[in-house]
């Protein structure tokens, strides 16, 4: 009994044993902190990597890239039942610009079938107006997208009200002058972008509407050239502006994060300066591995936003544009070819860059995706056999897991998060350091106890659990406060971060440097686990010696003890 | 029970002393019957508390044999001596040696605590903090229990001391130059405790003393003088 009786006493009563405990909470809490954000960073990564290509990629190693891809999907899914799903895809350059503006951005265009990219990837988890939606398209209800733009809108007033709130409108600092000043361009943005989805909205009644009108006009005595004709043909360009958002094939879903598109504010809110409804210019130079540069000619389209996306990655989500499949296809020459002489003949055939897919989550472990990508391959290596126009001759093609394929972004990662561990690891072993030196203190200051423990009956084993039961004590309260400490730190280490640089200016996690918008912040139960387990551990360890030393005392020499 | 509680046979100790060797006791013999209050006395340095110190198991002697109630120490178990110095030794220090961090009360409760496990002290809580109050009580402090040690006076901690010696009823009292930290007025009131115990229990004592008037409240005196009885 007097073994837990003085350990918990020793524990309450002694000052230096606090500063153990303390010792012990900030290693532990230090290290699930740095672990979990590593890990958090290297997850996004993993997920980012996975939800941009899905599980398995086959990409060509050449720009003409891969053809028959519909038929090699269909052959896939049935040669290979593990794979639920497959889409094609096609990345190219392009430069973004603004009807009427001069924005110009270079970034790259991705091609996408929709809605099957979404049962491939995790497209649809990010995306803005389809948010929540099973199958999202270029082609979203028109009402839809006014609500949610609505719906935003009313978010940035609420911005540009608690900004004006928070201040003397008199004498604002010139940075709120500039947010202020940036949220109305946002504002009237916003606000010509939702009078052409409510023009889309009514445009096969304004149409009828205004083919009666003008037919009456043109009966009436000054025909075509009245005042009200001439108002007319003005609305019917209106019209026709709002008819492009009419034709599914020229849409585009933006990557949320387009430098000079959107608006972050101070609490990190995103306001949209582009948003559905508005249109978009880019301007693609067809690559080809047959033509030369002096060959090339832009091709340039205009494209009604409908949507946007964030994976969360800001390298993906600041330079990347959605579009069509087929669109894309067309517009980087990628479509099908056909002979000069017979119109019919087709000599090549559509292509994409690259099909991803996705497998049956049961089969996504590490080995079991490697065992179906080797069966994709099989299924591969039969299909180019068998339809020679399907690559061009002497053109690899790489059939990769995703984590294969984001092998030089993933390893480096994860030999940084190895690394950190093991230098914090290094770190933590202060706080063995430092149990040891305290429980040496206190065993060398508690030597009269111990000869009193032994004088009445006290084991030399007894006495060595008392200090071997405080260390664990010390162990266990310091990893418990450090793991709820450590916990809470993580939970809330965005808004620390905001808080600190609020009040200081003081930003470690800076966006522009960081792949992502915000620090990872989850912890891992199992490594909280392990960590309070390594502390007690610590604990432990650091009075071992201290223990072992006090068991050995003799009674009489402790006593003697001065 | 045995009628000699003590028996010492031939007992020889010695201390290394830098690089020479201390002869500390040089055969020393003698019996104490079973409830008998014996004093040693004899001048700093004579081997008194080496002696005590073997008596009470804290240490063992290079040659001879002590026998407690008929029982040789020399050859028992490092738990058996264990058990023997908590059940049926009780020590009184010079210095008093009570535990700073621990009240008065969980210092005189220390050697029940040392003798039970744990799962069985809720069972056995009760009785002893009764028994352990009890002792303070008569002790004349009862209204010093969740004191600290260094809240005391000498002659307080003293009989703190004594109440913790006492705790668990043993045969043999062994006390230390009991009263060699205090002033006589003080040490007197503590051999008057020592002697009232040693009646109302019929404990076997021994006391060592370097104050051959002390010695006079014992049964018996021994005189201890260059490691030898004279």
């Amino acid at each position: 009994m007097y073994k837990l009786f003085l350990c918990l006493r020793y524990l309450r009563s002694r000052i230096i044993a606090y500063f153990a405990v303390l010792a012990v909470a900030l290693c532990v809490a230090m290290m699930l902190i740095v672990i979990s954000v590593m890990n958090g960073f290297l997850d996004k990564i993993e997920q980012a990597a996975k939800g941009l290509f899905g599980d398995i990629v086959v990409a060509s190693g050449s720009l003409s890239g891969l053809g028959r891809y519909d038929e090699f999907m269909a052959e896939v899914r049935r040669e290979v039942p593990e794979v639920e799903a497959s889409s094609p895809f096609i990345l190219t350059f392009s430069l973004l610009s603004i009807p009427d503006q001069p924005y110009r951005q270079m970034l790259q265009v991705a091609g996408i079938r929709l809605p099957q990219r979404a049962e491939v990837t995790d497209f649809k988890k990010g995306l803005f107006a389809q948010a929540g939606l099973d199958a999202p398209t270029f082609d979203p209800p028109i009402s839809l997208l006014r609500e949610k733009l609505d719906a935003h809108t009313e978010q940035l007033k609420a911005i540009y009200k608690n900004q004006l709130d928070q201040r003397d409108p008199a004498d604002l600092p010139g940075d709120v002058k500039d947010t202020l000043r940036r949220l109305e361009v946002a504002w009237s943005m916003q606000a010509d972008a939702a009078a052409v989805l409510r023009g889309a909205e009514s445009y096969q009644d304004r149409l009828k509407d205004l083919g009666e009108k003008l037919a009456a006009a043109e009966a009436s005595a000054h025909g075509l050239y009245s005042d009200e004709a001439v108002e007319l043909a003005e609305e019917l360009d209106e019209l026709v502006e709002a008819a492009q958002y009419q034709a599914p094939n020229n849409r585009a879903i933006l990557g949320l994060g387009i430098p000079g598109l959107i608006l972050r504010t101070e609490q990190g809110q995103t306001v949209r300066y582009i948003s559905p409804g508005d249109q978009i210019v880019l301007s693609i130079l067809p690559l080809s591995s047959k033509l030369s540069a002096a060959d090339m000619t832009p091709n340039v389209m205009r494209l009604t936003v409908v949507d946007d996306c964030r994976t969360d990655v800001s390298s993906i989500d600041s330079a990347i544009v959605y579009v069509p499949f087929e669109t894309l296809q067309r517009m980087n020459n990628m479509g099908a070819e056909y002979d000069g002489d017979d119109p019919d003949l087709q000599v090549i055939p559509p292509r994409c860059s690259q099909i991803h897919l996705k497998v049956s989550p049961e089969y996504c472990g590490e080995e079991a995706l490697r065992e179906v990508c080797k069966k994709v391959q099989a299924v591969w290596y039969d299909f180019r056999r068998r339809y020679g126009d399907a690559v061009e001759p002497g053109v690899n093609v790489s059939i990769e897991t995703w984590r294969q394929r984001q092998a030089k972004v993933i390893g480096p990662i994860q030999q940084q998060r190895t690394l950190v561990v093991i230098m914090f690891g290094i770190i933590s072993l202060v706080s063995v350091v430092l149990i040891f030196v305290i429980f040496y203190t206190i065993v060398v200051q508690k030597t009269r106890d111990i000869g009193v423990l032994k004088a009445v009956g006290a084991s030399s084993g007894g006495v060595a659990q008392v200090f071997l039961a405080w260390g664990g004590a010390v162990g266990l309260v310091g990893s418990m406060l450090g793991t709820i400490g450590g916990y809470y730190f993580v939970r809330y280490i965005n808004p620390i971060q905001d808080a600190l640089d609020t009040w200081f200016g003081f930003r470690v996690w800076s966006r522009e440097w960081f792949l992502f918008e915000k620090i990872p912040n989850t912890v891992d139960p199992a490594t909280a686990a392990i960590i309070a387990a390594g502390a007690i551990l610590a604990g432990l360890i650091g009075a071992t010696v201290p223990a072992i030393r006090a068991a050995r005392m003799q009674p009489v020499e402790a006593l003697r003890y001065e | 029970m045995n009628d000699v509680a003590i028996k010492v046979k031939g007992l020889h100790k010695s201390y290394m002393m830098g690089r020479s060797r201390l002869q500390v006791l040089r055969g020393l013999s003698f019996d104490i019957p079973a409830g008998q209050f014996a004093a040693i006395v004899g001048a700093s340095g004579s081997g008194k508390s080496t002696l005590l110190h073997l008596i009470g198991l804290l240490d063992t002697p290079d040659k001879g044999e002590i026998l407690l109630d008929g029982t040789a120490v020399g050859e028992i178990s490092a738990g058996r001596r264990n058990r023997i110095r908590c059940r049926d030794i009780g020590f009184v220090f010079q210095f008093y040696h009570l535990l700073g961090e621990l009240s008065i009360l969980e210092n005189v409760l220390l050697p029940a605590k040392v003798d039970c496990p744990i799962l069985a002290w809720p069972g056995r809580r009760k009785a002893a903090r009764l028994k352990a109050e009890e002792l303070l009580d008569s002790l004349g402090l009862a209204d010093r229990r969740k004191h600290r040690p260094g809240e005391l006076s000498g002659g307080e901690q003293q009989r703190v001391a004594l109440a913790r010696a006492l705790a668990n009823r043993p045969r043999v009292l062994l006390a230390d130059e009991p009263t060699g930290n205090l002033d006589s007025k003080t040490g007197g009131r503590i051999m008057e405790v020592l002697a009232r115990f040693h009646r109302e229990y019929n404990q076997t004592v021994l006391m060592v003393t370097h104050d051959a008037s002390l010695a006079g409240t014992a049964d018996r005196v021994l005189h201890l003088a260059d490691g030898r009885l004279t």
